[in-house]
C-alpha cells in the first residue's frame, strides 16, 4: 500500500490519517502535516493508524517531532494501531508520552 | 550531417525576414514559437532543438524558463539572443550567459556565428559536467572518510575472558550506520560491558549521533568508580533499582546506571530538538559467575538461548529509548547465563529484514532459527546469517544489521 497522509481539523481536534509505511522515505511528509496541524492551534492530535502497516525507527522519530511540535499541553493519541505498530511504539517506551487507543 | 534544428523564440511569432532567409539557405530546420507556446506544451510535444534563437526583446528570465523546459526533455540547446535594431537589448542576455547574433544576417556570417556559439556552448557544458562529476566524487570521498572515522568508534577487537566467546556481525545498509556495538572491561577487568544499540533514522545524522552516544556511554561507564553514588542521586527516590540495591548490591550496576541515565540526561538536555534517540541493550557481565545485570532501553529483547534446550528467555525493556524522555528512571534487569548458554543481542535490522514480496523476518522466525542454530556463538551467527540471506533473497538490505553472540563454553561438553 502506497504511503498516504491526510489531515482534517474539526473543533480544534486535528486528525491525521496514515496509510502504508512510515519510514525514512515518508517521514518528511508526516512532519509537514504535523506542522500544518500545529498551525491550526489544535488542542488534540489524533493519529488514525488503522491502515498504517509499518512504523520504522524514522517513523518513531517523527512521533518525537510531533510531540515537540504540538507542545506538552496537547494530547496525542494513536488510534487503532495494528499489533506490530503498537508493539514498536510500546517497545521504545513512547506509550508514556502518546496514548495508544483501540479503534 | 543532419540539418541543424533551430527554434526561433519571439513574442509575436515572427522574425526578421533576412534571418529566416539566411537560416533557410543554410538548410536548417526552423520552428518559430512564442514563449507561451513552448511552456504550455506537454512533455514530448516540443520540436527537436539544437539552437534556441531568442529575440532580445524577451526578458532573460523568460528565455531561461524556455531553455529549462527544453532541458527537461534532455534537449539542452545552445541559447543565442538576436536583435535587429535594438542592439542594446542584447546586454542583459549576454550577462545571463547567452550568446548573441546581430545583423547583417548574411548566410555565411550566420553560419559562422552559429558554429562558434555551438562550440562555445559544448565546451561550457563539458566544463559543467566535469565540475559536477568532480563535486560528486568529492562527496563520495567525504562519505567514505565518514565511514572510516565511524569504524573507529567501534572496538578494534573484542575482549575474550576465560571460557567465553564473543562474536559480532555488523552490516550497515549504507556507507555510514546508525547501529553500533561495544564490548569493554569494567571494574578492574572483573566485569564486561556488552552494548548493542540502534540510533533512530538513517544516514549521516544517525551516524553523528552514534559517535556521540557511543562515546558518552563508554566514557561514563569507564569513569564510574565502584563507590560512586552518582547513580543513586540521579535516580528518583522510589525506583525499582534503589529497592533492589538495598537488598543486593550489584558490582557493575553503578557504571551501568551512570552511563545510561547520564547519556539520557545529556541527550535530552542538549539535543532534544534534533529528535534523535537510541534504543539500546547495555549489559554488565560477571564472567566468573555468569551473572548479568542490564538495562534495556526500548530495544528489541535479546534472547538467552539455553544449552539444556529449555525455553529461550527474552530480556524485555526495563526503560524507554535513550534520549527522548528527560529525567526518566531506568530499572535494572537480571539474568543468569549458565555454561553452554548463548546470549543473542541484535538490532531491528534482523527482525525487520524484508523478503522481495515485502514480508518481515520477524521475531518468531528469528527465535525459531536460534533454536536450530549450533550452540557456539560463531556458528550461531553463521546460521542466522544464512537464514537471513535465504529469506531476503535479492531484496535490497534496508536497515543496518547488528548481531552479537555471547557464549559461555561448557567445560563438560
Amino acid at each position: 500500500m502506497a504511503f498516504d497522509v491526510r489531515l482534517r481539523v474539526n473543533e480544534r481536534v486535528a486528525t491525521i490519517e496514515l496509510k502504508g509505511e512510515l519510514d525514512a522515505g515518508t517521514a518528511a511528509r508526516f512532519h509537514e502535516t504535523v506542522d500544518e496541524a500545529a498551525a491550526t492551534g489544535a488542542i488534540e492530535l489524533v493519529i488514525r493508524a488503522e491502515q498504517l502497516s509499518y512504523l520504522a525507527s524514522a517513523g518513531l522519530r517523527a512521533l518525537v517531532f510531533a510531540r515537540q511540535k504540538m507542545g506538552d499541553d496537547v494530547r496525542i493519541a494513536v488510534v487503532g494501531a495494528t499489533e506490530p505498530v503498537a508493539r514498536t511504539i510500546k517497545l521504545a517506551g513512547f506509550d508514556h508520552s502518546i496514548d495508544l487507543v483501540d479503534a | 550531417m543532419e540539418p541543424t534544428k533551430v527554434l526561433v523564440l519571439d513574442e509575436r511569432r515572427d522574425a526578421p525576414p533576412e534571418l529566416l532567409t539566411a537560416l533557410d539557405k543554410l538548410g536548417t530546420v526552423v520552428h518559430v514559437r512564442t514563449p507561451g507556446d513552448v511552456l504550455a506544451k506537454e512533455v514530448g510535444q516540443l520540436p527537436d532543438t539544437d539552437v534556441l534563437l531568442a529575440y532580445a526583446g524577451l526578458s532573460p528570465h523568460t528565455v531561461r524558463a524556455v531553455a529549462r523546459r527544453l532541458d527537461d526533455e534532455d534537449q539542452r540547446p545552445t541559447v543565442v539572443a538576436f536583435a535587429e535594431h535594438d542592439l542594446h537589448l542584447l546586454g542583459s542576455h549576454v550577462h545571463a550567459g547567452s550568446d548573441y547574433l546581430v545583423p547583417p544576417f548574411h548566410p555565411d556570417l550566420v553560419r559562422a556565428r552559429l558554429r562558434d556559439c555551438h562550440e562555445r556552448a559544448t565546451f561550457s557544458r563539458t566544463m559543467e559536467d566535469v565540475a559536477a562529476h568532480a563535486e560528486l566524487l568529492s562527496y563520495e570521498r567525504e562519505l567514505e572518510i565518514g565511514r572510516e572515522i565511524q569504524m573507529g568508534f567501534l572496538p578494534d577487537s573484542l575482549p575474550s575472558p576465560d571460557g567465553w566467546e564473543i562474536d559480532v556481525r555488523f552490516r550497515p545498509a549504507r556507507t555510514v550506520a546508525g547501529d553500533f556495538y561495544d564490548v569493554f572491561e569494567l571494574v578492574n577487568r572483573r566485569r564486561l560491558a556488552l552494548v548493542v544499540a540502534d540510533v533512530c533514522d538513517k544516514g549521516v545524522g544517525a551516524a553523528l549521533f552514534m559517535a556521540l552516544i557511543r562515546s558518552l556511554l563508554r566514557h561514563t561507564a569507564e569513569q564510574s568508580g565502584l563507590q560512586s553514588l552518582i547513580a543513586a542521586d540521579l535516580l528518583g527516590e522510589e525506583t525499582d533499582w534503589e529497592e533492589h540495591s538495598r537488598a543486593i548490591p550489584v558490582v557493575g550496576a553503578t557504571p551501568l546506571l551512570n552511563a545510561v541515565v547520564g547519556t539520557n540526561n545529556y541527550l535530552t538536555r542538549n539535543h532534544i530538538r534534533q529528535g534523535y534517540f537510541a534504543t539500546m541493550f547495555f549489559g554488565v557481565l560477571d564472567p566468573v559467575t555468569g551473572n548479568l545485570v542490564y538495562i534495556n532501553g526500548g530495544h528489541n529483547p535479546p534472547v538467552l538461548v539455553r544449552a539444556d534446550g529449555g525455553d529461550p528467555v527474552l530480556l524485555e525493556p526495563t526503560g524507554p529509548a535513550v534520549g527522548v524522555i528527560p529525567d526518566v528512571a531506568f530499572s535494572l534487569g537480571y539474568a543468569q547465563i549458565s555454561p553452554g548458554d548463548t546470549l543473542f543481542i541484535y538490532t531491528d535490522g534482523v527482525t525487520e529484514a524484508r523478503s522481495v514480496p515485502g514480508h518481515f523476518f520477524g521475531e518468531d522466525q528469528m527465535i525459531k532459527q536460534l533454536g536450530e542454530g549450533a550452540a557456539r556463538g560463531e556458528e550461531l551467527l553463521d546460521h542466522m546469517d544464512g537464514a537471513l540471506s535465504e529469506f531476503v533473497g535479492p531484496a535490497e538490505q534496508s536497515d543496518d544489521i547488528t548481531m552479537m553472540a555471547v557464549h559461555w563454553r561448557d567445560p563438560e561438553a
